[in-house]
């Protein structure tokens, strides 16, 4: 029987691998796949928590960080992509324009 | 429900989708005429909000989003800002080369989101409105794609703002897991008794990391500088004064309304993040020569004043956060308003470009002086009514508390973090009045929307600090929808 702790454990899992993503990784492309592991690993837990305490409250919350996830992606490539076109890189190193 | 309660966001929406649309039949070069159509709109919404009554407590959406004194006093707030900050924007809109319609109506739904935050009451509407605004700025901030700056600013901010909503969307799971609700009424109720469950302290830690990315404050604060200095000026100003403000008016629905006896646990830590983001974004800012830059470590600082209030966890401590937003919001656009004049007439946002001001546009001068006189928090200013009831609120709880004297270090902290801003604010002060005069001493001429716009800037920062009573009792009144 698969409880409530094995997909709170996967979903930690994801979260982690997310975050170490988004800190280690220098491709912005994997940087924001990373961050959808980070929301999506939150969904697991959400939905986890709802099925097992009959609280569809949960569930519905999905449906509203699925849309934000979305968005989030849609502006996210336009704005790689221009980048990308003005810079020719896709790597947070070449982001130095700022400094003191 | 009826739907006047959402009324005011409704009528917000309606104007930024009716901006897109009259867009469409109105010739690129009369385009800025649409920009003083949305701020005289926005008027409009504003005057009638005082219509709207609200001293009973309104429900919608099944308890997620209320209407109280509180919202409706936030939502004044932003209005007032996107006003303000959309004439700037008309002031800017020569160096936006495409999509200036575009621009104006992403700052009305960025405005939606910010008034609906003022309003949540579940962790869903929360989540929304808080994205709402991420995802808005993260195009106003990229606006000026051409250029490299801008772009550069808008990925820093679309990664770290994309982070700190996981950890905000995780943590909300984690206290749905704990609680098993996610509505703030009922959690109220079940707060006090989850405050040794690890999965509710997870889970509220990562919620105040992420609302704590959004007021910009230590150690959530690493976006903040090159955002703020890569942004369009309106844009900046607009996340500096808006966003900052929707943080704290989340902030403040979490603490107060959502987990008001599991707050009073997290007294240190609170006190803490307070003193170490008043001391981090005070010592920055020192060394800045890019006036944005400068400005956004102050407003690292400010989060950290702000956070004062709300670490007093006192009715006086919420209604001081509220009166000192409002002395910040004049002092801060103000600020804004003068460097957009000056970087158009002179193309360098340096603090060497405001060099013989005072000859150039007295009232460019005077409005940047009174700006930094009322932020260091000198009489008879805003700025230093609004400092004196936050140390007022931190020290009366202070004398309340016996289990420790955080709170008399934390108002040290603020004192100390005054007088170190002194010197970088005068510093601006000083190069307006008594620098080597530059080679150009041609006058910088300033628009007539401008002007009525640094004339109502000053008023408001003059008549806070000199009347306190009405505002000071609106604060008051709008906090009283808050548990303590």
């Amino acid at each position: 029987m698969i409880g409530l702790e094995d997909y709170l454990t996967v979903s930690a899992i994801l979260f982690s691998i997310g975050v170490v993503g988004v800190v280690m990784r220098r491709n912005l492309f994997i940087i924001l796949m990373s961050l959808e592991l980070i929301l999506n690993a939150a969904n697991l837990a959400m939905v986890a928590f709802s099925r097992f305490s009959n609280n569809i409250d949960g569930q519905m919350m999905v449906f509203f960080i699925i849309t934000v996830a979305a968005a989030e992606v849609a502006v996210g490539l336009a704005l790689l992509v221009a980048l990308y076109r003005r810079r020719q890189t896709a790597y947070t190193e070449d982001l130095t324009n700022m400094k003191l | 429900m009826k739907v006047s309660i959402i009324g005011l966001e409704i009528s917000v929406i309606l104007l930024g989708i009716a901006l897109l649309l009259v867009d469409l039949w109105v010739p690129a070069r009369y385009r800025k005429g649409l920009g003083y159509l949305a701020v005289l709109g926005l008027g409009v919404i504003l005057v009638s909000s005082f219509s709207m009554n609200a001293s009973e407590a309104h429900y919608a959406f099944g308890g997620m989003y209320v209407l109280d004194q509180l919202a409706l006093f936030f939502k004044r707030f932003f209005l007032l800002t996107a006003i303000i900050v959309l004439l700037i924007s008309i002031e800017f809109s020569g160096r936006i080369r495409t999509g200036l319609t575009e621009y104006f109506s992403l700052m009305l739904f960025g405005l939606a989101g910010m008034m609906f935050a003022a309003s949540s009451h579940h962790f869903a509407l929360l989540f929304v409105s808080a994205e709402l605004i991420t995802v808005t700025f993260y195009v106003l901030v990229s606006f000026q794609r051409r250029e490299i700056p801008s772009l550069e600013a808008g990925v820093k901010y679309l990664v770290l703002s994309a982070l700190s909503s996981g950890l905000l969307v995780y943590g909300i799971a984690l206290v749905f897991g704990a609680a098993q609700t996610l509505d703030f009424q009922a959690l109220s109720e079940k707060a006090g008794q989850l405050g040794n469950d690890p999965l509710f302290l997870v889970g509220m830690f990562f919620v105040v990391a992420g609302l704590g990315f959004k007021i910009a404050a230590f150690p959530f604060h690493v976006w903040a500088p090159d955002v703020y200095q890569g942004a369009p000026i309106p844009t900046t100003a607009f996340l500096a004064v808006g966003s900052k403000a929707a943080g704290f008016a989340l902030l403040m629905r979490l603490f107060f309304s959502a987990v008001p006896d599991f707050v009073v646990q997290w007294d240190l830590l609170l006190l803490i993040l307070a003193a170490v983001t008043i001391l981090y974004g005070n010592l920055c800012a020192l060394p800045q020569q890019n006036l944005k830059r400068l400005l956004s470590y102050s407003s690292i600082a400010h989060a950290g004043y702000l956070l004062m209030g709300i670490a007093a966890l006192s009715q006086s401590g919420s209604s001081a956060v509220l009166y000192y937003l409002a002395g910040y919001l004049f002092a801060v656009l103000a600020a804004f308003a003068v460097v957009t004049v000056v970087s158009n007439q002179v193309g360098a946002e340096d603090i060497a470009s405001l060099a013989g001001l005072n000859r150039r546009g007295p009232l460019l001068a005077a409005a940047m002086t009174l700006a930094m006189v009322s932020l260091t928090g000198i009489p008879p200013l805003a700025g230093f009514f609004g400092k004196f009831l936050l140390l007022k609120a931190v020290l009366e709880q202070g004398a309340a508390t016996t289990a420790h004297t955080g709170y008399y270090w934390l108002a040290g902290a603020a004192i100390v973090g005054v007088v170190i801003s002194i010197y970088y604010y005068f510093g601006i002060i000083r190069t307006i009045f008594w620098s080597k005069d530059p080679e150009d001493l041609s006058p910088i001429p300033v628009s007539l929307p401008l002007r009525a716009t640094l004339c109502v800037c000053l008023f408001g920062m003059l008549y806070l600090g000199i009347f306190p009573d009405y505002p000071l009792d609106m604060a008051t009144e709008a906090v009283r929808a808050l548990t303590f």
